[in-house]
């Protein structure tokens, strides 16, 4: 199945767009970050494909620092 | 869901931060590994109880280096986590407290007590009125040790508050089991056991919290859902810790759901609760010891207890069959088997077997057989 995913320098920023995106109804499953896309122990966001575009342009407005959007198989 | 999944994301992260806190401001932590060591007595004086992780195939070649292999695999991982210094959370406990459910832990404390102080509770092995005596003794021998470590005492009114704490932490879970009764359950056996599993570390009166939140919006959710046709499995036997997700992951890879855990970190943990009546300590400890040896654990002989769980659950939770989840090497659960599929035969009831340990080399031949077992029900 494939996932998506968006993966943080930390927990906190990780918290900030979890926040953000709670405020704007917007659905998203908090994860740990996938072996495959990092050996750290962080938090990352699941996210549905359809909302990319919203999401980005929420992390800009808000300056969250991520490491990056990813998908998964 | 989300903020279970984010205790588990950042399990060496914040929780652990809430330990040392607890440290520097005097506060003891106290490692348990089964559900027979009293939170309650933990709580009361003032300590934080931490169920430690023990299902992880990251520890069993640590384990290994001071255990023979032939023996059970909570026991090597647990025993390598300290050995190899390699869990926060054993780095945290001023204490651990074990028990002597089965040979192999009650010879790994002797092993463990080089690394850390280690408190044993001699668990009696039957029920009789005198073994519920003998519980009370090792009650009474654990708060002496507590108070010791902790300095403080006991006293009615702060284990009358625990008691209470824990018969709400008790509950709390017991309404998210009540909730999977639903067809379809409304979460998954997966995420159900996560909530289980945070149980035992977490901080209680968040985790109630956190707990009725999700079981607030599952109520929501049993309105709108329609049956799956999935089959309905339940889950019996060895405990699953932190983070032996692996059987739950296979079966609901499949054509089926689990909706109930007939283990350490499922009903048994939570079943039965303990009474505050009594104006003494000691009375306390009186209703303490009835709840806590009316657990039904294999350890125990007879065990005629488990069965009759078993087929309560099976027809409060309306299963399709039973799989008999047993890590390798745990004899009193892999011999009750026996008895368990006789009663369950007679019932009619479908049960599967699985003696695994937390390896991923045999998952292709569990899922094989798992499949075969939903398709004969």
């Amino acid at each position: 199945m494939t996932r998506h995913y968006i993966l943080f320098p930390n927990s906190n920023q990780g918290i900030k767009l979890t926040n953000c995106l709670k405020k704007e109804n917007i659905s998203f499953v908090i994860s740990p970050t996938p072996r495959k896309l990092s050996t750290c122990c962080g938090i990352s966001v699941i996210y549905d494909k359809e909302n990319e575009d919203k999401i980005k342009r929420i992390i800009e407005q808000e300056n969250i620092e991520i490491n990056g959007f990813f998908t998964l198989d | 869901m989300n903020y279970f999944n984010f205790v588990v994301a950042e399990i060496h992260g914040a929780r652990i931060l809430e330990l040392e806190n607890h440290k520097k401001n005097g506060g003891k932590v106290v490692g348990t590994f089964c559900v027979f060591v009293p939170d309650e007595i933990i709580l009361a004086t003032n300590a934080i109880s931490v169920g430690l992780c023990s299902g992880s195939q990251f520890w069993i070649e640590d384990g290994e280096k001071v255990l023979p292999r032939n023996i059970c695999p909570l026991v090597k991982a647990f025993t390598g986590a300290k050995v190899s210094q390699t869990c926060p959370y054993f780095q945290s406990c001023d204490m651990i407290v074990g028990e002597t459910t089965c040979d192999a832990k009650k010879k790994a404390w002797e092993i463990m007590n080089d690394y850390m102080p280690v408190h044993v509770m001699e668990l009696p092995q039957m029920k009789r009125d005198k073994n519920i005596e003998q519980w009370k003794d090792e009650i009474k021998l654990f708060i002496d040790k507590m108070e010791e470590l902790t300095g403080n005492k006991v006293t009615v009114e702060n284990l009358k508050k625990s008691i209470d704490l824990m018969k709400r932490k008790r509950r709390a879970l017991k309404h998210l089991y009540d909730l999977r009764k639903n067809t379809p359950s409304p979460i998954s056996g997966l995420d159900a056991l996560l909530v289980s599993q945070v149980a035992f570390s977490d901080d209680p009166e968040r985790f109630i919290e956190k707990t009725e939140e999700l079981c607030a919006e599952l109520e929501k959710r049993v309105e709108s859902l329609k049956p799956s046709g999935k089959k309905r499995i339940m889950v019996t036997g060895t405990p699953m810790a932190l983070p032996n997700w692996k059987l739950h992951k296979i079966v609901e890879s499949l054509d089926a759901e689990i909706v109930v855990e007939e283990t350490c970190t499922g009903t048994r943990y939570f079943e039965n609760e303990v009474s505050t009546d009594g104006n003494t300590v000691d009375d306390l400890i009186d209703n303490l010891a009835i709840r806590y040896m009316d657990i039904n654990c294999a350890c125990f002989t007879p065990n005629e207890g488990r069965v009759e769980d078993i087929l309560k659950y099976a027809d409060e939770y309306n299963v399709d069959g039973v799989i008999y989840y047993n890590l390798s090497f745990c004899h009193t659960y892999s011999i009750e088997h026996e008895r368990v599929s006789k009663v369950l035969k007679e019932k009619n009831i479908p049960l599967l077997k699985i003696e695994t340990d937390y390896s991923e080399e045999d998952e292709g031949q569990i899922k094989t057989r798992v499949e075969a077992f939903l398709e004969m029900i």
